[in-house]
């Protein structure tokens, strides 16, 4: 019983102790601190493959990879308040054209209709520093050549002339990554059922994926969408 | 199995013991509200400590936001209101910020009173820079051939800058939705040089401190709202930006309260930031770019206003104070190598305060700072009076540096040395956030610290070197 409690208060003196020490790691903080750094012309729009190429040329492990790449939206290039909740969505695989389910982090609603409509998954090989990972990457195509190429968005930031501008953003396979499909796997059948009969992923982005170009007002407009179509 | 079961209870009482000091901090403060005569519910906002009467002791002027601008005195043992003239009270007019200093060279230090009638952009009424004329206050801005250049643009914070370290301060007014202006006297008229001096820049101007940040003049830092910040280098008087370069411009948060500090007690000044319900800044200079140092506990959001480094309790080491407006206000104390520890409150907490500023000045001339807390806004409410608890066998300096002009020398970096510690201040040139601290180096002395001797750097970037043989006193330094 004597040794029970005294390794009891033992743990509790050493867990205290720890507590007041540690120091998470504060990924939403470092994005903050570095977003000039990452738009120094401080336009964001549809950015987030900035966000993406940003992230991956740092020296991290493959959960700090994950961590950033839950805090900013790939499509609208906003930031996302940490312990924001994901929808669970699909997206249609570039090559095989087969469905690849997982989690998008997103600034707003409408961004999961135009993630699932205009952009593929592809998946991405990559080695961090605690070693190789395989992941699903969102990746629209180069829009470098399109003569509708949104003024809002830097151009610069995407492309060098009509190639992609690979210091800036992340390519793979020709098409520009703008971000990361968290958890992504082969949909199966309920996983389909489940996207489908979403209120946002379902209903909701089934009017918004009818609405004509120039009608569209949530998340980005139209921003995104002349960029990826 | 008596001596075991005493054995085991002494390791348990051990272990409490360590535990224990950690959990329980005893009160920091103590709330000695009770000394302000005639404290009612008012809207306050900015606070400045300067001699307003010529009297030789400092007042804490406090300003009014459409009530009367009061400036504090301690006479009898309690803080009274002096101020009796209706220029200086203005209860017309809302004033936000302010700050004091000497700008036309008579050794006396006008007082800025920024009003802002407006959140953003166009105001009323403009602002007044009071200065005494025998007994009578006026407002240099009334004076016909001071008219041309009045400030109308909605503002918050104001800082006096020695920008050609002459001891001719201008005032960095920190506009919002409109230019910054930079008043000076020039041929005895005050004119905006802002545009001359590459300040007139546009943005949502919230604080601004100024001082040796990164060379021997006085540089500016301005905290920001919906745009970077500035960290204005000072080249031969003129400014250039250079916070992108030094990793301060913090673009996607909102400024609010700022203090120049020395966070890693090692001989210079560098610049703590609070960001409003954003993540507070300690950033300590390392290889030409501002490194943030602050931990999870600092750098936590909050609703965030003035913030003081000040050694409160005279034991050596800085605090930092942070006033809250409508959350509960936060002191960490600064201890070796930029550790942050916080030191948890119960007097000065004020969770239902809506702090709007806060000042520290030994008001009483006892040795220990005194904290007055103003506080409004959305809600009146009166003035708080804090002073820490202080050991008896404490021990402190005080170094007032007085420039050429027989004034206070705003923007001069005072730096104690002794055997433990190189811990510069600065003499405040306002306005970490609407607020300016007594122009005094406040030390509290540490255990077993001795062979003490002091520097002053000067506006003009020259220093002097003082040995110190005695403590427990205020030792006036004057520029040669």
């Amino acid at each position: 019983m004597k040794k029970t409690l005294y390794k009891f208060f033992l743990i509790f003196f050493v867990l205290f102790q720890f507590e007041t020490i540690a120091e998470e790691k504060n990924y939403y903080k470092e994005l903050i601190t570095d977003w000039s750094r990452i738009f120094p012309d401080q336009n964001r729009n549809a950015a987030g493959p900035k966000f993406f190429k940003y992230i991956i040329d740092k020296e991290i492990t493959y959960e700090d990879f994950v961590e950033f790449n839950k805090l900013y939206c790939a499509v609208s290039g906003s930031l996302i308040n940490p312990n924001s909740e994901p929808d669970f969505l699909f997206a249609n695989e570039s090559n095989t054209n087969k469905k690849i389910c997982g989690d998008y982090y997103k600034c707003c609603i409408p961004c999961s209709c135009d993630i699932m409509k205009y952009s593929e998954v592809e998946k991405m090989k990559y080695k961090f520093i605690d070693g190789l990972q395989e992941f699903y990457v969102f990746t629209i195509k180069n829009p470098c050549n399109k003569k509708d190429f949104p003024n809002r968005v830097n151009k610069n930031y995407f492309c060098d002339g009509v190639k992609i501008n690979n210091n800036q953003v992340y390519s793979l396979n020709g098409r520009i990554v703008i971000g990361l499909l968290h958890n992504g796997r082969s949909c199966r059948k309920d996983d389909i059922d489940f996207v489908k009969t979403h209120q946002v992923t379902g209903r909701f982005c089934e009017l918004r994926n009818n609405t004509p170009l120039e009608n569209l007002e949530g998340g980005m407009g139209d921003i995104f969408i002349k960029l990826a179509k | 199995m008596k001596s075991r079961l005493s054995n085991f209870l002494k390791k348990i009482i051990i272990l409490l013991i360590l535990i224990i000091p950690n959990i329980v901090n005893a009160d920091f403060f103590e709330d000695i509200t009770d000394k302000i005569i005639d404290n009612p519910k008012r809207l306050s906002y900015g606070i400045s400590v300067t001699d307003m009467d010529k009297d030789g002791k400092y007042e804490f002027i406090v300003t009014g936001f459409g009530y009367s601008n009061l400036a504090l005195s301690y006479r009898d043992g309690n803080l009274i209101n002096i101020a009796d003239q209706d220029i200086f009270s203005d209860e017309l007019r809302k004033s936000i910020g302010v700050a004091a200093c000497d700008v036309d060279k008579d050794g006396y230090e006008e007082i800025y009173f920024l009003n802002t009638d407006t959140y953003s952009g166009t105001k009323k009424y403009s602002d007044r820079l009071i200065d005494l004329e025998g007994n009578k206050f006026l407002d240099m801005f009334e004076i016909d051939t001071n008219k041309e250049d009045l400030n109308l643009t909605a503002g918050r914070s104001v800082a006096c800058v020695d920008r050609k370290g002459n001891g001719e301060y201008g005032l960095y007014v920190s506009n919002y939705g409109g230019p910054t202006r930079f008043y000076e006297i020039e041929d005895k008229i005050i004119k905006d040089k802002s545009a001359n001096l590459n300040l007139d820049n546009i943005t949502g101007g919230r604080a601004v401190v100024s001082g040796h940040i990164l060379t021997d003049r006085s540089d500016i830092f301005a905290a920001n709202e919906r745009g970077a910040n500035f960290l204005l280098k000072n080249n031969d008087g003129v400014f250039e930006d250079v916070a992108f370069d030094y990793r301060v411009d913090d673009v996607i948060q909102n400024g609010r309260g700022t203090a120049l500090a020395d966070i890693m007690y090692r001989g210079r000044l560098d610049i703590i930031s609070g960001n409003w319900q954003g993540y507070h800044r300690a950033y300590v200079l390392k290889n030409d770019q501002f490194k943030d140092i602050g931990n999870n506990k600092f750098d936590k959001p909050s609703r965030i206003r003035t913030i003081i480094s000040a050694d409160f309790d005279n034991d050596g080491y800085d605090e930092v104070f942070m006033n809250n407006i409508a959350e509960p206000n936060k002191l960490f104390k600064i201890i070796e190598n930029g550790r942050f520890e916080e030191i948890k409150l119960e007097i000065a907490l004020e969770p239902d305060g809506y702090g709007t500023g806060a000042a520290v000045a030994d008001i009483d001339n006892d040795g220990i700072l005194e904290l007055l807390v103003s506080r409004g806004e959305s809600k009146e409410q009166p003035l708080t009076l804090y002073k820490a608890k202080v050991s008896k066998q404490s021990k402190y300096l005080r170094i007032k540096p007085i420039n050429k002009y027989g004034a206070p020398a705003r923007g001069a970096t005072v730096t104690l040395l002794t055997n433990q510690r190189k811990h510069s201040k600065t003499i405040d040139a306002g306005s970490g956030y609407l607020c300016q601290m007594e122009p005094v180096a406040h030390y509290g002395i540490r255990k077993n610290e001795n062979d003490f001797k002091v520097e002053v750097r000067w506006t003009n970037g020259t220093k002097d070197l003082i040995k110190i043989t005695k403590l427990d006193q205020t030792v006036i330094i004057k520029q040669k």
